[in-house]
């Protein structure tokens, strides 16, 4: 480990320990000093605003024990821009960084910076399922994958089909569904009304039902489709039926089914007592911890004109 | 305030009788109390990026638990003044570069200490000098905001913006209608909102956006039915609540959704009684403090929004909060009733 007070390199630099107002006696774990040691090195450096390799050096040091700090990264990008240092090799630390520190999201703001200035997406795509594979779900990365589709117009270039990669791999992962739609989608807001992407929209989304019919990301899938394209629930009837059917209430293999006949009922605008049958069952048997929004949903059928 | 966690854990998991149900006041303001002595942990310093936004955490769920005095006011004071920039924005932590997540923890606090007046003293001109520089995040094409100056968006700056200004009574610094109109691009197709356009449905962000529309006197662009249905569904079978479909639930989303729901009116389309009791038991009954879920090291952030959640809920004997401000009800009234405030 560094020990920067017995370092060549940096004995005119006069460290600037923290000053949080009190007397505190520092701890004498070994951890603690090397962090709070290379944390008063930078405060230094970044007091004349140094530029330098071993600014960098040092940032990478800090962050290697706590990636969090933003203001370390803010330094470290300054610098690598102000040296001209190399980007790629940027890149390639941070890689491992980033795997080592899964939760970390400073690092992808940081990552976006250096990939818009490099101007190329080469490797990202890779990078980003070696990040998925130890956390399917991680919010960033995918907030992140989807700039890099816009910046790079990569929407044709394998989007859907490692979205759909990752859905065989989990049903239920929402953020995969979500960018399914961001890719479907996104590019351009004419795409619903063609037939025949929404056929196989239509198609995939009730596949992803019948593997888990109690899973909510298709459901609400295939709502935002029926939605976006206008189509009424009734287009839905039979399919839901499969699931559930007031014949066999005991016999509901989805709430959400459940949930959809009843605004088919509702729409059908004759058949108000089996809307609020199926209401009833969410409310009473198969949702009972949401009885209240069940309950109102049931409200509404008595209001003229209104379909939940 | 640190966010050092533990050394407690959260639940009861060992094999002592079950103790009855309730809320251990006196151990979570010891636990707050006790945060700031523990230097000697490396943890202490290597969350000092998030020291700001500790102790508005901290100071809240004390007045939550009606123990507002619990913390010395004028070392809190000197505190938050010492991590304020010449730009008026504050850092987490003195040394720390300004950015918008601590800059509204900082105003959140004066706000709390009813300490505008003391900022003035201090700081000539302060409150205006903070003003600017929340205004100057916004981008003027979108509406959005950046966290700091290197652009990072994300509702939750937006958010935070509306947030800290109206508390300073300089709205008008911005533009409001671009902000709406940048949350509005932000919904997604299943009702909710993720933290920039076409991003996934977060209840974090939905609360930010909501929020915000709140503060905006915006509420009526929300399709509320539609979201409250989304949000409620958050609910799972142990009274717990996730951020996201097939999520595992945790105690601060008790926060982020039981909030939105509130701000839209639909509180009550989740079981009450069931989060309530599941975030007591993430309680550690000992050390005080409450973990994400039982049987988890205890920290001051989840304690502070479980708190929070408790006390939206009315749990019995705690303080209000106000679901747009995440800080008591009866401050923010004395903030935003004050005659003069757009003076
Ligand atoms: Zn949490």
């Amino acid at each position: 480990m560094t020990q920067y007070s017995e370092d060549e390199a940096w004995t005119d630099v006069e460290p600037l320990p923290q000053d949080d107002g009190g007397a505190h006696p520092l701890a004498a774990i070994a951890y603690t000093d090397e962090y709070n040691e290379a944390m008063s090195y930078l405060r230094a450096i970044m007091a004349k605003n140094e530029m330098s390799e071993r600014a960098l050096d040092l940032t990478e040091h800090i962050i290697s024990m706590n990636p969090a700090h933003y203001t370390v990264w803010l330094y470290r990008a300054k610098a690598l821009f102000a040296i001209n240092a190399s980007l790629h090799e940027e890149i390639a630390w941070l890689n491992p960084t980033a795997l080592k520190h899964l939760k970390n999201y400073q690092i992808w703001h940081h990552r976006q910076t250096i990939v818009d200035k490099l101007d190329s997406a080469e490797g990202e795509i890779a990078f980003i399922s070696r990040m998925f594979e130890a956390d399917a779900k991680n919010y960033h990365v995918w907030s992140y994958r989807q700039w890099l589709v816009r910046r790079f117009d990569l929407w044709d270039k394998g989007e859907l089909e490692s979205t759909e990669e990752m859905l065989k791999t989990d049903i239920r992962n929402n953020s995969a569904w979500n960018h399914r739609w961001f890719v479907v989608f996104g590019r351009d807001d004419k795409v619903i009304e063609d037939q025949q992407i929404l056929n196989r929209e239509i198609d995939y989304v009730k596949a992803a039902i019948y593997m888990a019919p109690q899973n909510q990301s298709p459901w609400n899938y295939l709502r935002g489709l029926l939605r976006c394209a206008k189509l009424p629930a009734s287009t839905m009837k039979d399919f839901a039926l499969e699931f559930a059917s007031l014949d066999k209430p005991d016999e509901v293999y989805s709430s959400h089914a459940l949930d959809l006949l009843a605004d088919v009922y509702v729409e059908e605008g004759n058949a108000k007592e089996q809307a609020a049958e199926a209401l009833d069952l969410l409310a009473k048997k198969y949702d009972p911890i949401r009885a209240n929004y069940w309950n109102y949903r049931k409200s509404l059928l008595d209001q003229p004109n209104v379909v939940a | 305030m640190s966010l050092v966690s533990g050394p407690g854990r959260g639940g009861m998991t060992d094999a002592r009788l079950p103790r009855e149900l309730r809320l251990f006041v006196d151990k979570h303001v010891s636990y707050i109390q006790s945060l700031d002595t523990r230097k000697d942990e490396l943890e202490y310093w290597l969350t000092e990026h998030l020291r700001m936004n500790g102790l508005y955490w901290g100071l809240t769920a004390l007045h939550l638990l009606g123990h507002p005095d619990a913390l010395p006011r004028n070392e809190m004071l000197d505190f938050v003044l010492s991590c304020m920039h010449e730009s008026g924005g504050f850092g987490a932590a003195p040394g720390h570069d300004a950015h918008m997540l601590y800059t509204v923890s900082s105003v959140q606090i004066l706000a709390t200490l009813d300490a505008f007046d003391d900022l003035e003293e201090r700081v000539k001109g302060g409150r205006q000098k903070i003003g600017h520089y929340i205004a100057s995040l916004q981008n003027p094409a979108t509406g959005t905001f950046a966290g700091d100056e290197w652009g990072e968006t994300d509702t939750r700056f937006l958010y935070c913006a509306l947030n800290a200004l109206s508390l300073l009574g300089l709205l008008g610094l911005i533009d409001v209608d671009k902000a709406v109109e940048y949350i509005q691009s932000c919904q997604n197709f299943d009702g909710g909102y993720g933290n920039r356009p076409e991003a996934e449905s977060h209840s974090g962000q939905i609360f930010t956006c909501l929020a915000a529309l709140s503060i905006a006197g915006r509420l009526d662009v929300v399709e509320s039915d539609r979201l409250g249905a989304w949000l409620s569904e958050r609910q799972l079978k142990n009274g717990g609540l996730n951020g996201r479909p097939e999520k595992k639930e945790d105690v601060c989303y008790s926060w982020w959704v039981a909030s939105s729901l509130a701000m839209i009116g639909k509180l009550h389309w989740i079981d009450g009684d069931r989060l309530a009791s599941f975030i007591l038991n993430c309680q550690d009954p000992d050390g005080g403090g409450i973990a994400d879920r039982p049987g988890d090291m205890v920290d001051v952030f989840h304690t502070f929004f479980g708190l929070a959640g408790l006390s939206l809920l009315k749990y019995p004997g705690m303080v209000e909060i106000d679901p747009v401000y995440c800080m008591p009800l009866a401050i923010t009234k004395r903030i935003l009733e004050k005659p003069d405030v757009n003076s």
